[in-house]
């Protein structure tokens, strides 16, 4: 019976994600942006080409053709050139079969299009549709319910860009700061629930992540922000400073709230194992997993900030910049991140087994 | 003094200050890290493989990463190969649905900021991306694994033999809460850090559309979704495996 239960759960997941493959590449018609499918491409001649670097590549020109799946031009074909490298920095090899999102336009008396972007949709869905699947398979419904938070934690996330665009304060550092309190506290609602546990690690993060940003500030002060070039944040449209430290204090809340729940869970799951455990024994057993966890984490940060700035390092490189430069222009920013949110998990470590500490404690009373 | 100094020495001292001996050990542990993917760059961008590369390095970090900061044998053990065999299959998963997904390069959002360079460096980008994306799920990974692996064994050694349901109990119990914090760390720090590319999307008023196919959108996503499915993989094996360990523990005592 149990078995049967299984397959069956296999089943529907398959059936599920190739529903979802067809559904995606046959979604044209909710585009209002013409969307092409190409149906023929025809390789030119490929030419070596030579910077003065000396890097070697080779670039083609291909003649594409394809037609329109939607809109008020479908079904009609067109023919136009694309051009790609074989290192494909920003353009890409077209094949038969794919489909871009094109701009139609009149050039003279005819009209031809140029594409906009590749469709990606279809490869997006089925990555979702696998994380959600081993979610499912690993943690049951309980596990779908950490992406609800994420999704939450997102459209409130975009909500705020809106209201920091919408309102255009000069000092916007304050909405992110306000908004950041408020994504922990939904989080951890949400993952934890409404009870103690839930009020001991918001406490815990609160005074972390306000401790190290502040002391972070300080730092940066004291140094006069030196060799930091805020200029080189991409993307930024506000005042570069503050936009930095916004994301970093959001960067930083993340990591503080995943050491703080690790140590504080930890604790709560050894009281209901042993519900006569001391007051000292808790703080100890906090401070060690936090001991334990802090090197990780922190990689966490290292990692994801760093992996960031590979690409462009990497043509920094290439185009015979030195390793200092390519180092201040390109990664400092990141690293810097990474040393904030370091710094926040350090803090957080004491005051999180403490206050669980002292709470367990006394509920022995 | 600059400020990257600055904040680093502050992040020295608060680590020793936190974690005596063990605290300075991470501190160079991530310090080891820092120089490994640092010439791993420069390796890259000095013409080697490119995937052979970020494979070796990937393993260093990991042992780096799991060891260095941790003295107790069996949960850097259990995590270690827990970590391992998630790399693996992520490298399965990565290559192919990166090639499909033609998520390398730059996006035309960054063109502002690269119009100064030629593009055309010999160099495959579609490489560069599956090293960018693989280097970002390690620590996520790790983190995971040793999180599960220690909070396990501080129970198993705290409390003793409660049979292996109890253990997958409690083991799926701390993953769980380590999951939604671990994807909240990733959210965070990825959002985070593209701050700014949003407020830019939302002034450019970009459709619902733009957000599901534009390069630079996708290529984040795909980012934060593939460290999670490596965490959601690595908290099954950790958890998996550190029950075969701990069979082994009480077998000793």
């Amino acid at each position: 019976m149990k078995k049967k239960n299984i397959l069956l759960e296999i089943l529907v997941l398959f059936l599920g994600g190739l529903a979802l493959y067809t559904f995606t590449t046959n979604d044209a018609f909710l585009y209002r942006q013409p969307l092409l499918k190409i149906s023929a491409v025809k390789n030119g001649k490929t030419r070596v080409t030579k910077d003065e670097f000396n890097n070697h590549d080779k670039q083609t020109i291909q003649k594409v053709t394809g037609y329109i799946l939607n809109g008020t031009d479908r079904g009609k074909k067109y023919t136009f050139n694309n051009t790609y490298t074989e290192s494909g920095g920003m353009d890409q090899h077209l094949y038969a079969g794919q489909q871009v999102f094109v701009n139609v336009y009149q050039q003279r008396d005819q009209t031809s299009v140029s594409i906009i972007t590749f469709k990606r949709d279809t490869y997006l869905a089925m990555l979702l549709w696998l994380m959600a699947c081993l979610l499912f398979i690993v943690m049951q419904v309980k596990g779908l319910r950490t992406i609800g938070s994420v999704i939450l934690n997102f459209v409130l996330f975009l909500f705020v860009v809106q209201l920091d665009v919408n309102w255009n304060f000069t000092s916007f550092f304050g909405i992110f700061a306000v908004s950041a309190l408020i994504f922990t506290v939904l989080t951890l609602v949400l993952i934890l629930g409404w009870n103690k546990q839930c009020l001991v690690t918001l406490s815990a993060i609160i005074i972390g992540t306000a401790t190290a940003l502040g002391l972070c500030v300080l730092v940066m002060w004291i140094t006069k922000d030196k060799g930091m070039h805020y200029e080189a944040l991409d993307f930024a449209t506000q005042q570069p400073k503050q936009l930095f430290l916004s994301s970093s204090l959001i960067g930083l809340l993340g990591t503080v709230m995943d050491a703080a729940t690790d140590i504080v869970s930890t604790l709560f799951e050894m009281k209901r194992r042993q519900p006569q455990v001391s007051f000292k024994r808790l703080y100890f057993s906090g401070r060690k997993v936090g001991n334990s966890i802090m090197g990780p984490l922190i990689n966490v940060l290292l990692l994801i900030f760093f992996a960031e700035t590979i690409t462009l390092a990497i043509l920094y490189f290439r185009t015979g910049n030195s390793i200092g430069y390519t180092f201040s222009w390109t990664m400092s920013l990141g690293l810097v991140q990474a040393l904030i949110s370091g710094i926040g998990i350090t803090l957080v470590i004491p005051s999180a087994s403490f206050l669980a500490a002292i709470t367990l404690g006394r509920m022995e009373k | 003094m600059t400020t990257i100094t600055g904040l680093t020495i502050v992040l020295a001292v608060l680590m020793i200050l936190s974690g005596g001996r063990r605290g300075a050990v991470s501190f160079i542990s991530l310090l080891l890290n820092f120089t490994l993917l640092f010439l791993t760059v420069i390796l890259i961008a000095g013409g080697l493989p490119i995937l052979t590369v970020t494979f070796l390095s990937a393993i260093c970090i990991l042992a780096i990463t799991i060891y260095l900061g941790n003295n107790e044998e069996t949960e850097t053990n259990v995590a270690f190969l827990a970590t391992l065999a998630v790399l693996g299959i992520m490298v399965l998963l990565v290559v192919p649905l990166d090639h499909l997904a033609q998520i390398q390069g730059f996006s035309n959002e960054e063109s502002e900021e690269i119009e100064a360079f030629n593009l055309a460096i010999g160099v495959n980008f579609e490489a560069i991306v599956i090293t960018t994306t693989l280097l970002s799920t390690l620590g996520a990974i790790a983190e995971a694994a040793i999180a599960i692996a220690s909070g396990m064994t501080e129970i198993i050694r705290q409390t003793g033999d409660h049979g292996d349901e109890e253990l997958r109990k409690s083991g799926r119990n701390i993953g769980f809460q380590i999951m939604g914090m671990t994807f909240n760390t990733l959210f965070f720090g990825m959002f985070g850090g593209n701050l700014a590319l949003f407020i830019l999307l939302y002034k450019l008023h970009a459709s619902f559309g733009y957000y599901l196919n534009s390069k630079i959108f996708v290529s984040e996503l795909f980012v934060v979704i593939y460290s999670a499915i490596a965490v959601i993989l690595v908290i099954w094996i950790t958890i998996e495996f550190m029950i075969l360990k701990a069979h082994k523990i009480y077998d000793r005592k």
